[in-house]
């Protein structure tokens, strides 16, 4: 690259969102037919980065030059005429609309009378769609009723189709099931000459296909360099800006095994479940592992009674239970604290006690009116309990970080008396801080006698926090991994359902 | 055409159908459409049965008169509602519209200027609405109740009370027949041929992808704001062309006249299968939606019913119509999911 | 219908959680109510300045009093759009609860014991079938409501062949007209009114619910509150609500048409909006929609004192509405924090 003008050169862009800083001064460059990986927490500005570059958001300052000439698009379509595209993370296919039209949005060919010539769009859908190995699509098939793992194919062929100087690959692997095929496609475009910026949180892609990586912390860059150069250890440790190692404390296992099962279900039948049984002690912590959509959402809310089952039984501190509705299973201690914070948890319109409170407001009130100092002595225990500062509790919860949010679910959850939290990803989007906070919640939680359900995407928090980790593969208990035994590699090969499942002891670890 | 197979022919329709209005996602939003066009025919059929005069000249003219005014009118909400926005300004447009043609459509040109003057009232109004909803972003609903209210404001201070006259070029231009079709029946089909052209251009495309999913319509590089936008100028421009053809019908002004469309045209639109979260449905379907409130009034009529069965009719069958669009939704559910 | 999220200063204030006093008098969510009912003041002053001869009482009480009718109705209005859906029916079922009355009592106070509690009930139950509709059968609440009305409007319609002007109870009359220590009844009326309203949706635990739910159905299934018991309790009271103005109005016109109502059911939205609430749920006080309700009183006083023609003031208030949501909207907000950097930019 020597000598050569950087394809992408970025030169301290900053973006600010309200009182948040989202990226700050971050400068670097791009060759010609580089990878160069982006890693980063949660949170860390990667998706405002990609942003910034791609022409969706403008940054609030720095400069960006392509191939040396300025580059400042004004909007995403003026980026492509530039030669940048982006593959997006969330997807920015239309549902309704068919294959073949959404890989040639904004502009689908038309004929003379400004109408779409659906005959030749569709050979060329086809033809695109051969030409990057996906042609068992059918190019007329609306994108709703294509799988997920279909749909990012779709993306990331639009956006190489595009035929970038550069592309942006945001999580592209995050539905995929192959990675296979967009390795090859990868190789193939970069010998083309196109760089790539591929974004992800895996490591063994980073190292697979990049030369070179930029680390993110807090909006800030703080690493670029070659990535053979390093060590996981120290890529960890630059992400989290600690070192991996000291961010799980040790304690003895609080398992209560004499006890009745705090939550046990056998040959749970639904939709997306596929005859599940596992059995929960008091004050164990009973890890989920599984690679995205492997029916670990379905089973958490099916347990809640947010989702059907067809058959199967549940049972309660020992005890049989039908829990059809959220409310009922809260009553018997049972709760979810959900995957989606920002559509299922938060309400955005209420303050952070009001959110804290809602499960108890009854007992924050007198004869049905609220009582505002009741409400305060119920939430401010569940608030220490969670380590969320009191001076948060009156402010609107939008207001408050991921990490502080995250918080507040948890003591909404702790406030209604639970004995059997199911978390779902709990760490997800949230800063170090804060899981610090909510591992040592979790801790408190199994010492005093409850039990936890655990699913998460970080595999190093199943393999440190957990009693016991069960695998899904394809809506199916793969293999239960006693605490002895707990590895990331052991987890990975059973959740991508290569190995055959190792045959546990049935009886609980001590 | 020749060199098309016939095989191919229909592999085009398919694609079409893909994007085209009220087929975009296999069965689910093409029942409401199908219910709705078997729900006129059979209406249509009681109607016949139980009138003489329906299968005429005369009687066919005669129930297109009625219904195209509601037509177009539906026809024009319906583009605001595929992407996912209210739009009750509608008739407030048609009271200007009937009034300004009532007061200016005298003298030898005064069907074309009260034309091009309906058309650019409306126009404005909509790129009003479509400004404050479309690139202001504020709520249509409440927006939109806004400017009804200024309209029917404005219509009442062009003519404070009923009066003035249509030309009767204007009357009996559109109420009559050219070559012994009825005038009424060229506009709906000059209403739904202008849809299915747009419906596959650029903009229709990006109408429904607008009302689906307004991110991903953003980021695949859609102008979400100028697609808005337009979407309520034309929705105008067609309460406009509504209001002009209610004034044929009725020969003068009134600027109350429209008060009771509202209710009509969402009611269109509903039974014709358009869901109000905006990317689903079409203008087709809300043309027969009207068809159906109108020859229902006539089947009812034709029937002895009381005239207050129409309105408890046109009620019923909007629910039964929304009920019955959202039961492939409840089905689509049950299916066993697929996983990459 | 979805996308415009309130401001977080906005949201946190919805909810009145600060604990001194001082501090809710600076809650941002105040201001806007606080400032509507400044103008609606202002507007009876101008009134009272153009029209020597009345008094400023007298002004406001005739004010207050022709807005009772909105006041009461907004309520059921501003709780179905906190709970993010809307009612069209309230104009009809306004119309058809001052008929009951009026057919019912046929100008005899002794049928008022039983009328009365049928009237309301009757509105209750139209209110409890929209919100059965709604979250039983999932029917958009636009649609819902939009097809109800049409449905009572035509059942009205069979049951009074179209009949309009009965006699009304005298009683309801009187209730209208009367003083009770030198205050007109129907101000005792507001006032109460108002304040129950208040307490019910800012100070009880099911009001909260109610923000709750607007504010994301989503979160609120999962965290299993009672949204389906909830959504037709609101539907319920926004059919009661709309049945007593159906009362009064039917006491105040003492006569009644099954239209009477329609006329109300824009500015019953209108208020909701004007008072600062967000018509995609979550957010509003009752107190913002009785500012809005008295405020669009005030301005059809004004208008009629001025003797503008209906017309202008059919644009004025459509304009007002304009304006107020341009005021609310997030884009000002953006428009004014981006203003003020440039002008400490340049001094």
């Amino acid at each position: 690259m020597i000598g050569m003008t950087p394809v992408l050169e970025a030169r301290a862009i900053s973006k600010r969102y309200g009182a948040t800083v989202a990226l700050s001064d971050v400068s670097f460059s791009l060759g010609a037919g580089e990878v160069c990986g982006l890693l980063g927490e949660n949170g860390a500005g990667k998706s405002t980065l990609v942003k910034a570059l791609s022409g969706v958001v403008p940054p609030d300052s720095g400069a960006m030059h392509l191939s040396g000439a300025p580059y400042r698009p004004s909007d995403i379509n003026d980026a492509h005429r530039q030669g940048v595209a982006t593959a997006f993370q969330e997807l920015s296919l239309i549902p309704t609309l068919s294959v073949a039209i959404n890989l040639f949005l904004p502009h689908p060919i038309v004929n003379f009378a400004g109408t779409v010539a659906w005959r030749r769009l569709e050979q060329d859908a086809a033809d695109l769609l051969g030409k990057y190995g996906i042609s068992a699509i059918d190019p007329l098939a609306p994108v709703a009723d294509l799988p997920l793992g279909q749909r990012q194919r779709i993306e990331i062929v639009r956006a190489i189709a595009r035929r970038p100087r550069l592309l942006l690959l945001d999580e592209p692997t995050a539905a995929l099931a192959d990675r296979e095929w967009l390795f090859q496609l990868i190789a193939r475009i970069v010998a083309e000459g196109t760089s790539i910026l591929y974004i992800s949180h895996k490591l063994d892609e980073i190292r697979r296909l990049c030369s070179r990586c930029i680390i993110l912390r807090n909006g800030h860059k703080v690493l670029d360099r070659a990535v053979a150069a390093m060590s996981d250890e120290e890529i960890f440790r630059n992400m989290a800006g600690r070192s991996a190692v000291d961010r799980f404390v040790v304690v003895p296992s609080s398992v209560r095994a004499e006890a009745p099962p705090a939550l046990r279900v056998t040959h749970l039948v639904g939709e997306g479940v596929d005859d599940i049984s596992f059995s929960l002690q008091p004050g164990e912590i009973l890890g989920v592992a599984g690679l995205e959509g492997q029916g670990q959402s379905r089973l958490f809310k099916s347990l809640v009674g947010l989702h059907p089952l067809r058959d199967g039984q549940i049972e309660v501190a020992g005890t049989p239970r039908i829990l059809r509705s959220p409310r009922a299973a809260r009553a018997l201690g049972v709760v979810l604290v959900p995957e989606e914070r920002k559509s299922e948890g938060i309400f955005k319109d209420l303050t952070t006690v009001a959110n804290i409170s809602l499960p108890a407001i009854e007992g924050a009130s007198v004869w049905g009116l609220l009582n505002h100092r009741r409400e305060r002595t119920l939430v401010r225990p569940v608030a220490a309990a969670v380590d969320l500062p009191e001076q948060f509790l009156p402010r609107g919860i939008t207001a408050l970080s991921g990490g502080n949010q995250q918080k507040a679910m948890l003591g909404r959850a702790l406030i209604a008396a639970a004995r059997c939290l199911l978390l779902f990803d709990p760490t997800r989007g949230v800063d170090v801080g804060a899981k610090q906070s909510i591992y040592r919640m979790m801790r408190d939680f199994v010492r005093d006698g409850g039990a936890i359900l655990f699913y998460s995407t970080e595999l190093d928090e199943l393999v440190h926090l957990c009693d016991r980790c069960l695998v899904l593969y394809r809506n199916r208990v793969v293999g239960e991994v006693p605490r002895a035994a707990l590895t990331q590699e052991q987890i990975l090969s059973l959740a991508a359902g290569h190995a055959a499942p190792p045959v546990p002891a049935a009886a609980v670890p001590a | 055409m020749a060199q098309v197979a016939p095989a191919d022919f229909l592999r085009t329709l398919k694609g079409a159908a893909v994007s085209l209005p009220g087929r975009l996602s296999r069965f689910a939003p093409a029942v409401g459409p199908t219910v709705a066009v078997v729900l006129y025919l059979v209406m249509y059929s009681v109607y016949a049965a139980n009138e003489s005069g329906a299968l005429s000249l005369f009687g066919i003219g005669n129930l297109l008169n009625d219904t195209v005014v509601l037509a177009v009118a539906a026809a024009g909400l319906t583009l605001t509602v595929l992407t996912a926005e209210f739009d009750l300004s509608g008739i407030g447009v048609i009271a200007i519209a009937n009034v300004v043609v009532a007061t200016t459509s005298g003298g030898t040109a005064g069907w074309l200027v009260s034309l091009i003057a309906v058309l650019a009232v409306g126009a404005a109004v909509g790129l009003l609405n479509g400004w404050l909803v479309g690139v202001v972003r504020l709520q249509s609903l409440a927006v939109t109740i806004g400017t009804m209210i200024a309209c029917e404001g404005v219509a009442l201070m062009i003519l404070a009370a009923p009066g003035g006259e249509v030309a009767g070029s204007i009357v009996n231009g559109l109420t009559g027949n050219v070559a012994g079709i009825p005038v009424a029946a060229l506009v709906i089909v000059g209403i739904l041929g202008l849809w299915f052209v747009l419906a596959s251009t650029r903009f229709g495309i990006a109408l429904y992808a607008v009302g689906t999913d307004e991110n991903a319509a953003q980021l695949s590089g859609l102008a979400v704001r100028r697609t808005r936008l337009l979407a309520f100028v034309l929705a105008g421009a067609a309460y406009g062309f509504a209001g002009y053809m209610l004034s044929a019908q009725t020969g003068s002004g009134d600027p109350r006249a429209s008060d009771s469309f509202l209710l009509f045209m969402y009611a269109s639109a509903a039974i014709g299968g358009t869901s109000l979260m905006g990317g689903r449905g079409g203008v087709f379907g809300s043309v027969i939606g009207a068809g159906i409130l109108t020859v229902m009034q006539k089947m009812l009529f034709a029937l002895g019913a009381a005239s207050f069965y129409t309105n408890v009719f046109s009620g019923i069958i909007m629910l039964v119509s929304i009920l019955i669009g959202t039961l492939p939704t409840l089905l689509a559910r049950l299916r066993p999911p697929r996983t990459a | 219908m979805t996308r415009r999220s309130a401001a977080p200063g906005e949201t946190a204030a919805a909810m009145p959680d600060a604990p001194g006093r001082l501090r809710r008098l600076r809650n941002p969510a105040l201001l806007p109510p606080v400032i509507v009912l400044a103008c609606a003041i202002l507007l009876i002053i101008a009134t009272k300045l153009m029209n020597p001869g009345a008094g400023f009482g007298q002004q406001l009480a005739a004010v207050l009093v022709t807005s009772v009718f909105l006041v009461v109705a907004a309520f059921g209005q501003g709780l179905t759009i906190l709970i993010g859906g809307i009612d069209l029916s309230i104009g009809i079922v306004i119309g058809i609860a001052a008929m009951m009355i009026s057919v019912l009592t046929d100008g005899r106070d002794a049928a008022l014991p039983w009328a009365v509690p049928l009237t309301l009930a009757t509105g209750g139950a139209i209110g409890g079938v929209n919100g059965a509709g709604i979250a039983l059968a999932g029917v958009p609440p636009f649609i819902m409501t939009l097809a109800s009305g049409i449905t009572f409007f035509g059942v009205g319609l069979g049951f009074t062949s179209g009949l309009a002007q009965e006699p009304v109870a005298p009683a309801l009359g009187l209730l209208m007209s009367g003083h009770c220590y030198g205050v007109p009844i129907p101000i005792l009326l507001i006032i109460a009114f108002a304040v129950a309203a208040s307490v019910f949706q800012n100070g009880t635990a099911v009001g909260r619910k109610l923000y709750a739910i607007g504010s994301s159905a989503g979160a609120a299934r999962v965290l299993g509150l009672p949204i389906a018991g909830l959504t037709i309790l609101v539907y319920t009271l926004s059919g009661l609500c709309a049945a007593i103005a159906g009362l009064l109005l039917a006491g105040y016109s003492s006569a009644a048409t099954l239209d009477m109502g329609t006329p109300l059911l824009l500015p019953t939205i209108a208020a909701v909006v004007i008072g600062g609430a967000s018509v995609v749920g979550g957010s509003g006080t009752y107190f913002g929609t009785f500012a809005g309700a008295v405020f669009l009183s005030a301005l059809g006083t004004v208008i009629t004192v001025l003797s503008l023609s209906q017309g202008l003031r059919n644009v004025i208030e459509g304009a007002i509405i304009v304006v107020a949501l341009l005021s609310q909207g997030d884009r000002w907000r953006q428009l004014w924090t981006w203003l003020q950097p440039q002008k400490r930019g340049r001094t």
